[in-house]
């Protein structure tokens, strides 16, 4: 495997070995009144972080000393391959064409809009979102994306606030005024 | 027994009641249609149903969700067999021979051999559960805490042990899943962990927020990246179903036995369902059937198998989650997660104080599996039109119950944020090859394992050595550890055989 691969397998594992060691430092800080005999809060998230430090650095060290034998991979992953060899059958679907821009896309806009939602509440925070959101998937047929976008906000507005009486974030001004409007029409009290 | 099938009838009496028939058929019609969709699992499915069963009685939200449950374990088989789509990883070993009999122009009849295996597994299975259940929660009454941290310490072990394409990669994701768990405000001295000031994580961190993140908003962001392209299909309106003679049927009777056991062992062991039992069911019957080498040519034993073993390991998870109050898998531990919102802790006690409930969910699983197969007969050909419906669509609306089920939960805002904080996680861990099932696992069970290790630390004076010492602990604990080994032992078995060659 050439270096520069290696080092890229190394990312993840010295990602989540970094964060175990921040934790660690964290729980054998977390303060108690301790009790003779009895073992305190910290020990099994310790006992966790330590377990996922060494698994780290066994990987670590696998990916950096080369080696001949294969990864020890779990029986339900042995069954798929050992059967698609058997049968010819796609167990591993080809490798998909990677879109990461629209990845990022969608990440940034449900991190804005789980931001907007307390302040435009939950209608006009809504119907922007699930428009964006399938025209970012690909879904171009703008009549049909806006008829979606407002029916199925309404919809879920009414069964969420009326059936199930869960209190969906209703906003700030002015965008309140929206919101208290629809709960009028619909009857939600 | 005779009290058992008393309150078996009582319980079939519960379910046709206007409200828990309504819930079962809904959950019947949803949990097909989630099945179909390629993208969405049936552990997604129950999830994401989950905020809509809030305001319903616990009887009537168990009876939803165990209907999608197992509903979801075969509509995905038509996809496989009609258009070499698997709508779950369950239904992958459906392709070897279901698609193959269909492209040998026997869609009809492949279509006729997964509803009777449906139907044979399912109820299988709902009898052995209905059977073991009593017997189980009287032993599980005797168990102590050692007994309760090895049964869970073997349900993480299995998890670990049977899925992912890396031990270490499992191992590291149920270490994340078992610490999440430990956010919050600790049980026994009250101590803030991990809540770096945070009002909200001194609740400690939802499993619900963990399962619907993860599984919900990472696979949406996954198949988001992969931009939404669906395998084009061929015309979905042709389908239909052709049940198969009854001679021929009988004739596979082996194979019914063999895949009804197997699925049904396989979904009580905690961290094993639906999708090893189908695999694994299929790789039994290709190794020792009677046409074992006419597997994957097009046979009825190539779909029996598979399908049969998944359904049946429905009734199989079923039991460790009523009879000691133990999820076993994604959509057991949302079922738990519906008990747990109504009030009600499912467990041994539970078949003394609310039987009632346990046998008109235990009959509604009778009636999920012979609704599932009618509304399969009759509606195949309508139902697969909703293939025809654009994903960017569906993924919209799932990612809308997937926000609304986190914020409905604690009705916070925080509890959202977390839900993309999982999603994006989910999404990492699918393109770096961590599985998220040990990772969810761990989160639902961590605070069970914690308190049950630290009660028995308390009890014991410190003596772990009391898991291997006491005779039932020590038999599960043996066998984790076997669990555990097992991948090593079939890499190096497989290795041997390599250099043999």
């Amino acid at each position: 495997m050439p270096d520069a691969a290696r080092l890229t397998r190394l990312v993840p594992y010295a990602v989540v070995a970094a964060g175990a060691a921040y934790l660690y430092s964290v729980a054998a800080n977390i303060r108690y009144a301790a009790r003779a005999g009895v073992l305190g809060p910290d020990f099994w998230p310790k006992a966790i972080l330590a377990l996922t430090l060494v698994v780290c650095a066994y990987k670590i060290v696998a990916t950096l000393v080369p080696r001949r034998r294969g990864e020890e991979a779990g029986v339900l992953e042995d069954l798929i391959e050992e059967s698609a060899a058997h049968r010819g059958g796609p167990a591993a679907a080809p490798a998909a064409e990677s879109h990461l821009w629209l990845l990022l896309g969608g990440i940034a806009l449900s991190a804005g809009y789980v931001w907007a939602l307390p302040k435009l509440g939950f209608f006009t925070a809504t119907v922007p979102y699930l428009a964006a959101f399938i025209a970012l998937g690909g879904y171009r047929r703008w009549g049909v994306v806006a008829a979606l976008s407002v029916l199925g906000t309404l919809l879920l507005l009414f069964f969420f606030m009326k059936v199930v009486y869960v209190s969906l974030p209703l906003g700030q001004e002015p965008f309140l005024q929206v919101t208290l409007l629809l709960m009028q029409l619909m009857g939600i009290r | 027994m005779e009290g058992v099938l008393t309150q078996l009838a009582a319980g079939f009496v519960g379910v046709f009641s206007p409200v828990n028939f309504a819930a079962l058929a809904v959950g019947l019609v949803i949990g097909l249609l989630i099945a179909l969709l390629p993208g969405l699992t049936l552990v997604m499915g129950v999830v994401l149903a989950l905020p809509f069963t809030y305001k319903m009685d616990v009887t009537s939200a168990v009876i939803l969700l165990t209907a999608m449950y197992v509903s979801g374990t075969y509509a995905g088989a038509w996809t496989s067999i009609l258009f070499r789509v698997p709508g779950e990883p369950i239904d992958v070993p459906l392709l070897w021979d279901g698609y193959t009999m269909a492209r040998n122009g026997q869609a009809a009849q492949a279509l006729g051999w997964t509803l009777v295996a449906a139907l044979v597994g399912g109820l299988v299975a709902a009898t052995a559960m209905v059977g073991l259940s009593q017997p189980i929660a009287k032993i599980a009454l005797t168990l102590s805490t050692p007994e309760y941290f090895a049964i869970i310490f073997f349900g993480l072990a299995s998890v670990v042990s049977l899925g992912g394409a890396s031990l270490a990669n499992a191992l590291i994701s149920l270490f994340i899943g078992l610490l999440l768990a430990t956010v919050g405000v600790d049980d026994t001295y009250g101590a803030h962990r991990f809540t770096f000031d945070v009002p909200l994580l001194a609740d400690g961190i939802d499993y619900l927020v963990v399962m619907v993140g993860a599984y919900g908003l990472g696979e949406v962001f996954t198949r988001l990246e992969r931009g939404f392209r669906s395998a084009p299909l061929e015309s979905v309106g042709t389908a239909r179903t052709r049940l198969p003679p009854l001679k021929e049927v009988l004739a596979l009777k082996g194979t019914f036995a063999r895949s009804s056991l197997l699925g049904l062992l396989i979904g009580i062991v905690p961290g094993a369902g639906a999708t090893v039992a189908s695999f694994l069911s299929y790789g039994t019957e290709a190794q020792y059937g009677r046409r074992r080498s006419q597997m994957g040519e097009g046979i009825p034993e190539g779909i029996v198998a598979p399908q049969t073993a998944a359904t049946a390991s429905v009734g199989g998870a079923m039991i460790p989650l009523m009879t000691m109050g133990i999820p076993g898998s994604g959509a057991t531990a949302i079922i738990l997660g519906a008990f747990l919102l109504h009030g009600l802790q499912p467990g041994p006690q539970v078949f003394q104080t609310s039987s009632h409930i346990v046998y008109t969910i235990f009959a509604s699983v009778f009636v999920a599996v012979v609704g599932m197969c009618v509304i399969g007969y009759f509606a195949v050909r309508v139902m697969v039109r909703v293939l025809e419906f654009p994903e960017a669509i569906i993924s919209a609306y799932v990612v809308m119950c997937c926000i609304l089920g986190a914020f409905a939960a604690r009705n916070n805002i925080t509890d959202v944020w977390l839900l993309v904080v999982f999603g994006v996680l989910g999404y990492l861990a699918e393109r770096f090859r961590f599985p998220v099932s040990p990772l969810v696992l761990g989160a639902i069970l961590g605070p069970l394992a914690e308190s049950t290790f630290m009660t028995t630390m308390i009890s014991f004076g410190n003596d772990w050595t009391v898991f291997f010492t006491r005779p039932v602990a020590g038999a599960v604990m043996a066998l984790a550890l076997v669990a555990l080994v097992l991948p090593l032992l079939r890499q190096l078995l497989h290795r041997r055989k390599m250099a043999s060659r």
